[in-house]
């Protein structure tokens, strides 16, 4: 028998008792439904969290601190500082997609009357290009030092007349990164020392004009990863450094224990760059084990994923219940089918309808229920969704931040049709199972 | 009217069969096997010491107490008696829907006695056409639809099906009603289409169960008239079960059965041709 005439029949079956094939209809579609919400809940839940910690920073990083950086001497094998060398060894683990060290200079920034202290950070080349950039532009690999500003940066300055900032007057400092000249000391001991009332004999230290290269996107009170940070790229710093200092150490650089400094550069912290998320844990393990401080997100996130697929089993299995009792309909249904239509299987069958052809006729009538329920609840479903993130702001309520609560992703969609008509045939199988057996004699039987 | 071919191979046979037209000239069959002249007669159905019991309890009940009889082909047979004979379950036994307890049946050189149940199935589609006395169309297919349906089990594409329907739905005289659903139609309108139906697979054999049962007089001596006419013109075998004896005298042969045995074999020239047409 021919596929198109076999479906032909089952749906003409159905469609000869609409309101109990609607009837049963109903119940798959509360029960796709009701797995489906559940389940994107589930996924919006856990998605939501991925974002909220991407928002304090890249998951795919491990950061290293230098932990012994300023008790030299306390023991006698050499502190674990992080060198270039030691950078070049985290480039060599697995799943490594880059190392960018990182250097903390402590500077202060003038612009005419306002100033403030910071810190300059120096990262590599591939650390700043990760950085989203409001305005400007990365600079380019070997151009002179240029310093790219946190949006959020601003609102540190300070008039050095009145001594009033942002925090005082609410009024952002007349600062204009990207236009004007911004100058750095970087000498602070010079310039504290020469602060001093004048007496002491320093000379204030020079002033240095370095051109910004860009600020990070967001607006002053967006915060990022970036917004309260100043970044350059490292090589540049490390040369700027050289020639001002000279011989003299470098202030924060540690020393030996002849209290000499080292003839290279000892950098605060790194980053390493994991290729990704699945294997931040093992590299931040190799990182440990080769006996240095290292922080990730993965570790909170890990945490919190187990708590979330422990809710989205929960959720989905409340679900499935009603899936369950939908099945159970369904082979109801498709038992009453067959005991109303006993004769005409018995007819059928003398008149040389196969025996597969006969279950398969019952089976796709039942999947055919699954099929239709499944399209409906999965329809159903987009709509809840849609007004559970539009109209109740959820999002906000449980998580603390925008977004989406509940997502159906394609494949959670395809799924559920899939499954939908899976547990129609399913729940149609015995039956059918048992049409086919029905005796052809029931057709001669008259009534 | 074209060549009909088919080469459904079901029951495993190579029998190939060609019709031409409505034709009494039949080309057949199994290589070597020379159709000779006019009227000779091919064994279409043989039955051998066939037995049915049921048990009932501790008692066992014969419902067929050793039957042996050999049907022709092109010949119109009659099972008469009366109820609880045992006509019905002889008739149910030669079209497969029961198992004879002990006996041989043979029809069309095929022993169908042990065959199993998706055999049988197929040795039906392939061989069996089946008139029923309560009609059994489907509610939910116009008659047009209910006579392609057997065909449409040999997974025939539905245009080539329907065109076969309408042939035979004109041929039982119902061109007016080919798209009524079938219980708008009358008994003897859904009588057609059920003879129609068993016509549209080109069976060898037909299998009848009291025909005219729910028919009045005047649409049985039409119905049965009508049966007559057709299997004769296409050579085909039909099967009556009937507990009527005037019905019954309509056939080449009537074979009455009394308390599951064969009681006599009565053979009824019907030379008056004029009154069957």
């Amino acid at each position: 028998m021919r596929f198109l005439d076999l479906l032909t029949m089952s749906v003409n079956n159905l469609r000869r008792r609409k309101l109990r094939t609607a009837l049963t209809v109903l119940g798959v579609i509360i029960g796709v439904a009701s797995v489906v919400i559940m389940v994107s809940l589930g996924i919006g839940l856990n998605q939501l969290m991925l974002e909220m910690y991407s928002s304090y920073g890249d998951m795919t990083t491990v950061t290293i601190y230098s932990g012994s950086r300023f008790d030299s001497g306390s023991s006698d094998s050499d502190p674990m500082y992080l060198t270039d060398d030691v950078v070049e060894q985290f480039k060599r683990l697995d799943h490594v997609r880059g190392v960018s060290p990182m250097l903390s200079v402590y500077v202060m920034l003038k612009q005419g009357l306002y100033e403030t202290t910071t810190e300059i950070t120096g990262v590599s080349q591939e650390y700043l290009e990760n950085i989203p950039l409001g305005q400007g532009e990365i600079p380019q690999r070997g151009d002179p030092m240029k310093l790219i500003y946190g949006n959020c940066v601003i609102q540190w300055f300070r008039n050095s007349k009145t001594g009033d900032g942002y925090w005082d007057t609410q009024e952002l400092p007349a600062v204009d990164f990207m236009n004007k000249p911004m100058f750095v000391i970087f000498d602070m001991d010079a310039y504290y020392q020469s602060q001093g009332g004048g007496e002491s004999g320093v000379k204030p230290p020079k002033k240095y004009m370095i051109e910004a290269a860009g600020v990070v996107e967001g607006s002053v009170d967006d915060y990022n990863n970036y917004a309260y940070s100043v970044y350059t790229e490292i090589e540049g710093l490390k040369a700027q450094l050289k020639q001002i200092f000279k011989k003299r150490p470098i202030p924060n650089q540690p020393t030996n224990k002849k209290g000499k400094p080292y003839p290279y550069f000892i950098y605060n912290s790194a980053v390493v760059f994991v290729d990704d998320m699945e294997n931040v844990t093992e590299v931040q393990k190799a990182i440990t084990d080769m006996g240095y401080q290292a922080n990730s997100q993965m570790e909170w996130i890990e945490q919190s994923q187990q708590t979330y697929d422990m809710i989205q089993l929960v959720l989905g299995g409340i679900g499935a219940i009603s899936l369950f009792v939908a099945a159970i309909g369904i082979a109801n249904t498709m038992m009453m089918s067959i005991y109303e239509r006993t004769k005409e299987i018995g007819v059928i069958k003398v008149l040389g309808c196969d025996m597969a052809n006969i279950r398969n006729m019952f089976l796709m009538e039942s999947g055919f229920i699954g099929f239709m329920g499944g399209v409906i609840g999965l329809a159903i479903s987009f709509a809840v969704s849609y007004a559970m993130n539009n109209f109740l702001g959820l999002g906000q309520a449980m998580m603390g931040i925008e977004g989406d609560i509940s997502r159906i992703p394609l494949w959670l969609a395809g799924s559920a049709v899939v499954f939908a008509i899976f547990v129609g045939m399913a729940a149609g199988f015995f039956p059918s199972l048992r049409a086919m057996k029905l005796s052809p004699l029931a057709a001669i039987r008259n009534e | 009217m074209g060549v009909v071919r088919y080469s459904h191979d079901e029951t495993g046979s190579t029998a190939v069969r060609y019709r031409e037209g409505t034709g009494l000239s039949e080309r057949k069959e199994e290589q070597g096997a020379v159709c000779s002249p006019l009227k000779e007669r091919v064994p279409i159905i043989q039955v051998k010491n066939l037995y049915k019991i049921y048990k009932v309890g501790e008692t066992k009940v014969y419902a067929l107490g050793g039957v042996d009889f050999t049907m022709y082909r092109g010949e119109f047979c009659a099972i008469v008696g009366p109820s609880g004979s045992g006509k019905s379950t002889l008739l149910n036994m030669l079209a497969g829907l029961e198992k004879p307890s002990r006996g041989e049946i043979v029809i069309d050189k095929i022993h169908i006695e042990k065959m199993k149940e998706n055999e049988l199935v197929a040795f039906r589609r392939a061989r069996v056409g089946f008139i029923f006395q309560s009609y059994n169309l489907l509610k939910t297919l116009n008659a047009v639809e209910n006579v392609a349906l057997p065909l449409s089990f040999r997974g025939m594409p539905r245009r080539k099906r329907n065109e076969i329907a309408r042939k035979y739905l004109k041929l039982v005289g119902l061109e007016k009603q080919m798209n009524h659903m079938a219980n708008a139609m009358s008994g003897g309108q859904q009588q057609r289409v059920g003879i129609a139906r068993a016509l549209a697979v080109n069976p060898r054999i037909i299998f009848a169960d009291e025909p005219t049962g729910n028919l009045d007089s005047k649409t049985t001596m039409e119905i049965l008239k009508l049966m007559r006419r057709i299997v004769r013109e296409q050579n085909q075998t039909l099967v009556m079960v009937t507990h009527d004896n005037h019905l019954a005298s309509y056939a080449d042969r009537q074979f009455h059965i009394v308390d599951g045995k064969i009681f006599k074999i009565e053979e009824c020239r019907h030379d008056e041709e004029e009154e069957i047409k």
